[in-house]
């Protein structure tokens, strides 16, 4: 018996939206959804998971375990930590105090400190995201508004907006943000927590990248709009007496969303590497507070302090966490960015 | 005058105003910061009132600061950038004594510049040739190989990059110095750490070249890996056109398509991309300079910035100057390549002009 779906089905040529068709092309790509889902593991765990880690083992991040290291070196993954912050006695390894439990170490220690490597991967996961989407969202906010308006008004704004991301991109943008942060950011704007919801240093972090990267989606935004603009669906707009910021809203805003995503994507990544990056250079988060670059500076040293590879206090594992962590989540934002791409692009067949 | 001159000398005269903003930002920027440059010349805690004001005063930092920058300005127009904050100090005639910035900033420069040109030269040789093995073998597994190759190249810090090669090829494999730097010319002293008081002297050809091969590798790593992925796409995008067709039809063989034909119409891209690329080498050069310890431009301006007695701001600021100068110029230059050999470009600005309600 033929059925109603039956017939439905047979109806040829019902329009879809250009997002439905982007989601059924990412459906079925799978390194697209891998990497989707590893993300979404990573933020979980940098979010929920640092704080129920902590709940869990019993100490905190920032706890320092003097026996969690035997001359300078940290233990390993997987130990018993004796739980107590006081050193019996001045003798190195001296035997630790009588009648004090032990706390577990999942991953170890991160150094002559003796804090917990996975707390410390964990917080410090995220500050590095933090910064990166922070940063991304605000680099989108100010590019897509000055872009939209010097493509859209043309003329005179355009020359000025223009001129001023020609200024921006003439930075040297890592030896400013070093400077930037080394100096203004450094007393004043590293302290801004906005009542606790951020760590230390992320506000300033966010606002330097930001400022200095918002002229790529600037481009991007400008670049495209100048071309959408004469249009006939957007004199078709404009002659049925749609306002400009109608026009912006519905009509020139959706079509430069994609790259938008595709951008704030390969930000991400390149954000999670300059955080990692100033922070090296002595200019980004501050010790004590985790995060990828400094617990990647912890190991192999900062500008003031190169240790570079010193076999006496050298461990593996403190090294190579941060490093695969930052790794990782770099790649997967940089290949979701790619599948991104080529999934929303309208050319491409498939 | 044809209409694309006048169009690069709008650029250049835009080039000259972007410079000044650019040295008036750097100023404002460090004027907003408290400091003593005093500091550099006498020890604040052990002088007298008297003895600061006169430090202040044979800096010239008691001027109002519209008076300082104008001073800048007129010295930096006759190519003279002050002398350094750092190791200032009175002579017996009591004049001032302390290094140029100048010769200071042309020197770091110049380690810099070696650093991106090998760079450069090594990313050239092999970004390409990948790539045109890549693309000639689209979607095969040696293609596929490359692809995932790369994006762990581009995922990976340069950093991280840096501190494992000196670890392994340069501190345990003996391969190459792991860190420091010889002059190409005349003896260097090498310091192997900050407490060595018995530097090695070095310099010539070989020792140059062989403290470079790290660095340049370091520095060469993330370029590569991106230009291979930018030049495939590239070359698979000429290779789908019509005259690559006509190419194949009159019978010429894949290898000679992929050289005389696809690479010519791929490579000026390349290179323009490379000059405004300059920004990001910049940031690894830093990165670079800081891991192998390279007396370059990066290092210049960490210490410069992280001293004892503050920020040392003439020197800033001409690194800032030197920069955004090979900046804007490089793209300038990438601009004006494109302009000469590709003839469609000029049109095509003018178009874009009309069409954003400008004339040029």
């Amino acid at each position: 018996m033929p059925t109603v779906e039956a017939a439905a089905a047979v109806v040829p040529g019902r329009p879809v939206g250009a997002w439905t068709i982007a989601w059924r092309r990412l459906r079925r790509d799978k390194i697209a959804l891998a990497s989707a889902g590893i993300l979404s593991l990573i933020v979980f765990a940098a979010f929920a998971g640092g704080p129920i880690a902590a709940k869990l083992l019993g100490h905190g991040p920032d706890d320092l375990f003097p026996y969690a290291q035997h001359s300078l070196k940290p233990v390993g993954p997987w130990t018993q930590v004796p739980d107590t912050s006081i050193i019996e006695s001045l003798v190195p390894d001296a035997p630790p105090p009588k009648n004090v439990g032990t706390t577990l170490f999942v991953l170890g220690a991160d150094g002559p400190l003796g804090r917990d490597e996975l707390l410390r991967v964990l917080y410090g996961g995220r500050v590095s995201l933090e910064v990166a989407f922070g940063a991304a969202f605000l680099a989108i906010l100010i590019g897509v508004t000055l872009g939209l308006v010097a493509a859209y008004f043309g003329g005179f704004v355009d020359s000025v907006i223009s001129r001023f991301i020609d200024l921006v991109m003439a930075f040297p943008l890592l030896l400013f943000l070093v400077m930037v942060g080394y100096t203004v950011a450094g007393d004043k704007f590293a302290r801004i927590t906005v009542h606790g919801v951020f760590p230390q240093g992320v506000v300033s972090l966010v606002l330097i990248i930001g400022l200095f990267t918002w002229f790529y989606p600037a481009r991007i935004v400008r670049s495209q709009v100048i071309s959408l603009r004469h249009q006939a669906f957007v004199e078709a707009a404009t002659s049925t007496g749609a306002s400009d910021s109608w026009i912006i809203r519905k009509h020139l805003v959706p079509h430069v969303l994609p790259t938008l995503l595709v951008w704030g994507s390969i930000a991400a990544a390149t954000n999670i590497m300059l955080e990692a990056g100033v922070t090296f250079l002595g200019a980004g988060i501050r010790i004590p507070t985790a995060s990828w670059g400094t617990l990647l500076s912890s190991t192999w040293g900062t500008v003031a302090n190169p240790t570079g590879y010193d076999p006496t206090t050298f461990s593996a594992w403190p090294t190579l966490l941060p490093t695969v962590a930052i790794f990782v989540t770099v790649l997967a934002f940089n290949q979701l960015g790619e599948s991104m791409r080529s999934v929303l692009d309208p050319k491409a067949v498939r | 005058m044809s209409v694309g001159w006048r169009y690069f000398l709008r650029r250049i005269l835009v080039s000259v105003v972007l410079l000044w903003v650019l040295s008036v930002i750097t100023f404002a920027i460090y004027f907003t910061i408290p400091q003593e440059p005093a500091a550099f010349l006498v020890d604040p805690q052990h002088s007298t009132p008297a003895m600061i004001a006169k430090a202040r005063h044979r800096l010239g930092v008691d001027r109002p600061i519209t008076t300082q920058y104008a001073k800048f300005v007129w010295r930096a127009l006759h190519g003279d950038f002050g002398v350094a904050y750092e190791g200032l100090s009175f002579n017996a005639n009591d004049e001032l004594v302390g290094t140029h910035v100048g010769s200071q900033v042309i020197r770091a420069a110049a380690v810099t510049g070696w650093l991106a040109l090998g760079g450069v030269v090594l990313v050239i040789v092999l970004a390409i040739p990948a790539a045109m093995l890549a693309a000639s073998r689209a979607g095969s597994w040696l293609d596929k190989t490359l692809l995932a190759v790369t994006l762990i190249g581009i995922s990976t810090h340069p950093i991280v990059i840096g501190v494992v090669l000196q670890t392994f090829a340069g501190n345990r494999w003996h391969i190459a110095p792991p860190s420091g730097y010889c002059g190409l010319t005349g003896q260097t002293a090498n310091f192997s750490s900050p407490f060595d008081n018995n530097p090695v002297l070095c310099g010539g050809f070989r020792d140059w070249a062989s403290h470079m091969v790290l660095p340049w590798i370091t520095f060469a790593l993330f370029f590569i890996a991106l230009y291979l992925r930018i030049v495939r796409v590239r070359l698979l995008d000429v290779l789908g056109s019509d005259y690559i067709r006509a190419a194949r039809a009159k019978g010429a063989s894949e290898a000679r398509v992929l050289r005389r034909h696809a690479l010519p119409n791929t490579i000026l891209p390349v290179i323009t991309m490379l000059a405004m690329d300059i920004g990001t080498a910049v940031g690894i050069a830093v990165y670079v300079e800081t891991v192998y310890r390279l007396p370059g431009l990066g290092r210049l301006t960490l210490g410069a910035i992280s001293g004892e007695q503050g920020f040392d701001l003439p020197v800033i600021i001409a690194v800032v100057m030197v920069v955004g100068a090979a900046i804007i110029l490089l793209n300038l230059l990438a601009d004006a390549l494109l302009a000469v050999a590709d003839p469609t470009i000029e049109t095509r600005g003018a178009r874009r002009a009309q069409a954003a309600g400008r004339v040029i």
